[in-house]
């Protein structure tokens, strides 16, 4: 019962405090309007709403600038390695490419090379016919030294013919077939060439050991050799034409026992790089065939 | 079958060897297959198969090589002969164990044709070198293993019937009833 008039003035206390409120709230909309409108001044209260604003507006920007900084140093760093993998494996696979396009392009010059310096050979043994051959096969065992060439009878290379390349003297095609021939190569034991001392005019027989040297026999203790002395082909009983290079004396071991030196020379021809070879044809060597058989 | 692989896979490997294994005429660490094929003969397979293989393969090896044709005939024939008689007093017939033995009678039997060529036709080869033909025998030694292994195959595969003769074959129909 005592209650009840508390609660009617709290009621009215109330309600005369949002009168005040909606009083005072309308009272300043008012003066801002009017200031507004009227002044058109950017006033305290602007001034102070900005600096209210301001800040927030600061902190908002600031982080958006942030994320965007963040977007891009990170996520977009992410996404261009991605791309930037795929753009890489592409041009490793381009760069593959090319490098083997390079590789025989290089090839195709260094063979054009070779086959121009033997064209150039070609052209200086004047009047003698020639047949090139590549080489497609090598003696598998230890003993010999001999290889095989993918030319035969069918381009009439005979037993007999004079190999050679640019370098010089190279071997004798040893047995034929239509379209193959052995050449026996000048290193090996069992070929000997006729050969002479450019300078001197010594003659001696060229003999192969097996190895990358010759040996150059039946040079008498009286002849004049000097090392580095150029051989050549002789030219005796008509296969290997007279003056065809064959080496440089590299050694000579005189002993003082025997009538002949022991010389070595340094192959002219490099064998660990033969590839190209050209057949000599001897228009005599049908006639020295026939002659032999005769006897 | 096994006679028309193994001849087909012994040309194969004396091209190889003559080709792509030697890049130059004084190349010395190009493998000796053919020995290998020879030895596989010996320990695997009958006398008139391993004849009948042996023959075009040295007629091969003997056309592609050197100036003294039977060669690689008298090479292939005593190390073939050589392993087979070893092979039958053998314990063991294992690869891995067969091994030295394949290598040791390579270098044996390269040096016997050696001095039979050296008396018959003496300073047409090229000397004796014994380092460089244990280095051959090396790499005999480094191949036998692998090539055993491809023969196996082949010898597997060719055994392997392309018609089912087996299947075909007519059985009586009481072969598993118990007799009375």
């Amino acid at each position: 019962m005592r209650k009840k008039p508390t609660r009617k003035r709290s009621d009215r206390y109330r309600l005369f405090r949002i009168v005040i409120l909606a009083g005072l709230l309308m009272t300043l909309a008012l003066i801002f309007l009017v200031s507004t409108l009227g002044s058109q001044n950017f006033g305290s209260l602007h001034k102070l709403v900005l600096e209210a604003v301001g800040p927030l507006q600061k902190v908002v920007t600031m982080s958006s600038a942030y994320v965007e900084t963040f977007k891009s140093e990170y996520i977009d760093i992410l996404q261009d390695s991605l791309r930037l993998r795929e753009e890489n494996k592409r041009l490793i696979q381009q760069l593959q490419e090319n490098e083997n396009i390079l590789n025989k392009s290089r090839e195709a010059m260094a063979t054009n090379a070779s086959l121009r310096k033997l064209l150039e050979f070609k052209n200086t043994l004047d009047q003698q016919q020639v047949v090139a051959a590549m080489i497609v096969g090598k003696d598998p065992s230890t003993t010999f030294r001999s290889v095989i060439i993918d030319r035969g009878s069918n381009s009439s290379v005979m037993k007999g013919n004079p190999v050679v390349n640019n370098d010089g003297v190279v071997g004798q095609v040893f047995a034929v077939t239509p379209n193959y021939a052995k050449v026996l190569l000048a290193i090996a034991p069992s070929s000997a060439i006729d050969v002479l001392l450019q300078k001197s005019r010594v003659r001696g027989i060229l003999k192969g050991d097996g190895t990358l040297t010759y040996r150059l026999e039946y040079i008498l203790k009286t002849a004049e050799v000097e090392e580095g002395d150029h051989v050549v082909t002789a030219g005796y009983g008509g296969i290997f034409p007279t003056g065809l290079q064959v080496g440089v004396v590299s050694k000579i071991i005189k002993k003082p026992r025997g009538m002949f030196h022991e010389i070595e020379v340094t192959p002219s021809v490099d064998y660990q790089k033969l590839e190209n070879l050209l057949i000599l044809q001897q228009p005599k060597l049908g006639e020295i065939k026939q002659m032999e058989q005769q006897r | 079958m096994v006679v028309f692989h193994f001849i087909v896979v012994g040309l194969l490997l004396v091209i190889l060897q003559t080709t792509i294994c030697m890049p130059t005429p004084v190349w010395l660490p190009a493998p000796d297959f053919y020995y290998v094929l020879v030895a596989y003969l010996a320990f695997r397979l009958d006398l008139l198969r391993s004849l009948i293989i042996l023959f075009p393969l040295v007629c091969v090896l003997d056309v592609l090589s050197g100036t003294v044709l039977g060669t690689y005939a008298l090479l292939c024939f005593s190390g073939y002969f050589l392993l087979r008689q070893f092979s039958a007093k053998l314990p063991v017939n294992e690869i891995l164990y067969q091994i030295p033995l394949i290598a040791l009678s390579y270098l044996a039997v390269s040096w016997a044709v050696y001095l039979f060529l050296e008396l018959l036709q003496p300073g047409q080869q090229v000397a004796w070198s014994w380092w460089k033909m244990l280095v051959r025998m090396m790499l005999v030694a480094l191949c036998s293993y692998p090539l055993f292994f491809l023969f196996d195959l082949v010898q597997k595969y060719s055994q392997r019937s392309f018609l089912p003769w087996n299947r075909l074959r007519l059985r009586s129909d009481n072969r598993r009833r118990r007799q009375a």
